[in-house]
């Protein structure tokens, strides 16, 4: 097989434990995002987009929708006779078998797929980053430096410096020191978790931590302070284009705001950095008679009747007459029935909400008992995916709808489903 | 269930042009509906119907309609057995001369080449989402040498428009564009026979230096073949000129329309662009229109079909118009009954306005 310069290992096997109903069967990777997007197309597209030929996407939690959306990565142009796309869950071996047990052991145990493309450099990303970034230019930088290690890093307000792992730096840009989320931060340069390593380098690194019991081999924690204590030069390569971690509802939340409010730094209209995403074979969208929609973006397939304001709306879901969905986000097929009133909420794929429900961060008398403030903040509301939520029901801000247990009833979520859509 | 069948599609069709919609692509690349070409519907309806090998039989300007095909991937064609194949005409060489444009030795390789017992022949031009494995069926049962596809159709034939006379179930006459109609069954630009019997007829055409071939070169032969109806009641839109082109967009605005046409499990299918989602920004009033991705829009928007990329200003005026990918209504324009090819920019302040059954077309990539 022909040498391949730079191959990219994509780690999407997280949860997103944060995300609570959202990541219920599906990893994070594939959650919606933006409307048409799910969140892996970022990492994917900016592959594509980078020339990457060879990507390996490693899976664990929930993946059936995730392996089902990526299929063989035609939709991405990763579909090649050399290298292209592979999924790589964890497998058995003669020596027994092992789930990922942490970011570094899941390359570890992919160290024979690394070989054998054979590549100078392995790019080592999460799947679960919205942003746009070049990853040539990172190379280029790293071959310059002729370092074992660069880390893409971005400067965060010095305020937020103690929720990062945080790169202390010479002035050349070496990196001298680690802290994983600091007290009293040193510097303001936050990881990415964007990696570039020198492959036989990394490779060394990787089985020495193997064989350390005490490890929980982990990038941030294990294989970075590892490589800095041998030595080894590691370079901390500086971007300032937009980023997010959508890690939790409000970041979810927000970053998908963020389309509506500063649509230019992500601005999803470069036709020179497209982001590529699976067609979802519907129609152009239909805005009908007495519709209004305000500073929205919308998808194929969607068809508005109501009223939109400040909303994310995906490919698929219907706002029927009279109903009003502000500064929300509606999933893939969602359906808000008539005179049904949202504002704030997330609404889960195919979860159709009733007729003249009245939920989020304004309804004053709702319900509280879904009120769950270990995912919800803000007043943002999360109905799951696959729900069927009862007519005229109040709910208040914060709340969140989970599916119902075969057998259970309930009087708000009526019928659930485990979707497996695409 | 499964059918043996392949599938012939006409990219063009002699008597029909799109005015200048055509002037620089074939009929079937004609862009329709948002985000589609015309031929979509008829490809995607024969892949939905588990036909997989498909010639294309181009006669003049068919880049748009190459590039719009590609690989036949977007409709899951790309195989490496059969798929799609585009048949152009064939240049003259030193081993082979052809006096016609139009030159059939290309298709009758084509079908040499094929294992299927029966063609499923189709006209480009017909917006439908049919189901054809119970019209081979059919045939099949039916014993006869040819089945062709009709329906009752009368409010909205445009012309041209082939008028089918059956006496029991068997077809006695052919009438195009009959000044008076002793039938009302109307062709559908669809028929199926077997492979043998089309290339028969084919060498003999050859032999004879004929040239042309659509579905009336098959239908007229209604002396010496069997050829039966099939009746198909399901939504159709013909497309046979500017008028009707621009009624069919119309209708898609219908509720009941659109639902039939895209929202049933067989899917329509065409090439994917990934523009961004749509942008309904401040200021903007849209009605009863269809939309669709990578779309600005900050004006007035009713009962219009907007295709891809299009960016529409403030304050302008966009009322029962066809606006194609790319183009650009800057501010304060104002347009009803008008057709935009695309990339055409119409500026600010500028107005047109057309009629239905005579809309006015802005050229491909002009500055109004």
């Amino acid at each position: 097989m022909p040498k391949q310069q730079m191959i990219a290992m994509i780690l999407a096997g997280g949860q997103g434990s944060r995300l609570g109903v959202l990541t219920e069967y599906i990893a994070k990777p594939a959650v919606p995002y933006g409307s048409k997007y799910r969140i892996i197309d970022f990492a994917l597209s900016n592959c594509t987009n980078s020339g990457i030929e060879t990507v390996g996407v490693l899976t664990q939690y929930s993946p059936l929708e995730l392996n089902s959306y990526i299929g063989n990565g035609y939709s991405w142009d990763l579909d090649r006779n050399i290298g292209g796309l592979s999924i790589l869950p964890p497998y058995q071996s003669l020596e027994g078998s092992d789930w990922y047990k942490g970011t570094a052991n899941a390359i570890y145990q992919n160290i024979t797929f690394i070989d054998n493309q054979n590549p100078d450099y392995v790019l080592v990303l999460s799947g679960d980053h919205i942003y746009k970034q070049d990853y040539r230019e990172m190379l280029r930088a790293h071959i310059d430096a002729e370092a074992a290690a660069t880390i893409a890093v971005r400067e965060v307000p010095w305020e937020e410096a103690s929720r990062f792992g945080i790169m202390n730096t010479d002035e050349a840009g070496n990196i001298i020191e680690f802290e994983e989320k600091p007290a009293n931060p040193k510097s303001n340069l936050a990881s990415m978790g964007v990696y570039i390593f020198t492959w036989k380098t990394l490779r060394a690194h990787l089985i020495a931590d193997e064989k350390n019991p005490d490890s929980r081999n982990d990038f941030g924690q294990n294989i970075i302070p590892a490589m800095l204590a041998d030595g080894e030069k590691m370079l901390a390569f500086t971007f300032d284009g937009y980023w997010k971690d959508v890690g939790t509802i409000f970041s979810l939340w927000e970053s998908n705001m963020d389309l509506l409010d500063r649509p230019q730094e992500i601005n999803l209209q470069d036709a020179m950095w497209r982001i590529y995403c699976r067609n979802t074979l519907q129609p152009s969208h239909y805005i009908g008679e007495n519709a209004s929609v305000v500073d929205s973006i919308l998808t194929d397939g969607v068809e508005i009747y109501g009223d939109v304001k400040h909303s994310v709306i995906s490919s698929g879901a219907v706002v029927e007459e009279g109903a009003e969905v502000r500064d929300s986000i509606l999933m893939p097929g969602a359906v808000i029935k008539k005179g049904s009133k949202i504002d704030k909420c997330v609404v889960g794929i195919d979860t159709i909400i009733g007729e003249n429900v009245e939920a989020g961060i304004s309804v004053k008398d709702g319900r509280e008992d879904f009120v769950n403030e270990k995912f919800c903040s803000d007043g943002i509301t999360v109905f799951g995916s696959g729900l069927v939520i009862a007519d005229n029901v109040k709910i208040k801000g914060n709340s969140m709808f989970f599916p119902i247990e075969e057998g259970q009833t309930c009087d708000v979520v009526l019928e659930s489903t485990v979707l497996g859509i695409i | 269930m499964l059918i043996d069948a392949m599938g012939i599609i006409l990219a063009d069709n002699g008597r029909v042009k799109l005015g200048e919609l055509n002037d620089e692509r074939a009929l079937a690349a004609t862009p329709f509906g948002g985000r589609y070409r015309i031929i979509d519907f008829m490809l995607s309806s024969m892949v939905n119907s588990g036909i997989k090998h498909i010639g294309i039989l181009a006669e003049t300007k068919y880049s748009s309609l190459m590039d719009h095909l590609g690989t036949g991937s977007h409709w899951d064609l790309d195989r490496l057995q059969q798929g799609l194949r585009i048949i152009p005409p064939y240049m003259q060489s030193d081993f082979f001369r052809s006096p016609n444009p139009q030159d059939l030795n290309g298709l009758y390789d084509f079908l040499k080449h094929s294992v299927h017992m029966y063609v499923v022949v189709a006209e480009s031009n017909l917006i439908s989402n049919i189901n054809f494995t119970k019209f081979v069926k059919e045939h099949e049962k039916s014993g006869a040498d040819v089945t062709v596809m009709y329906n009752h159709d009368a409010d909205s034939l445009g012309s041209p428009n082939i008028s089918l006379t059956f006496e029991d179930n068997k077809l006695v006459d052919l009438l195009i564009d009959p000044l008076v109609r002793t039938s009302d069954c109307s062709s559908l630009g669809a028929v199926v026979l077997t492979r043998t019997l089309l290339m028969d007829l084919l060498t003999q055409t050859i032999s004879r230096g004929g040239s042309v071939f659509n579905t009336e070169f098959i239908l007229e032969k209604y002396k010496e073949l069997t050829i039966r109806g099939y009746e198909n009641n399901d939504m159709t839109l013909r497309i046979n000129s500017l008028a009707t082109y621009f009624s069919a967009s119309m209708r898609l605005l219908e509720n009941d329309v659109l639902q039939k046409l895209f929202k049933s499990e067989n899917r329509i299918y065409t090439k994917v662009k990934n523009e961004s989602p749509a942008r309904y920004l401040k200021g903007n009033h849209v009605s009863n229109s269809l939309l669709s991705d990578g779309c600005d829009i900050s004006g007035n928007v009713e009962n219009s079909v907007i295709f891809r990329g299009v960016r529409v200003g403030k304050h302008s005026k966009i009322s029962n118009c066809i606006i194609m990918q790319d183009s650009v209504i800057r501010d304060g324009a104002e347009l009803k009954n008008v057709i935009i090819d695309k990339d055409s920019v119409i500026r600010s302040g500028v107005r047109l306005q057309g009629s239905p059954d005579y809309p006015v077309v802005i050229r491909k990539g002009v500055i109004v």
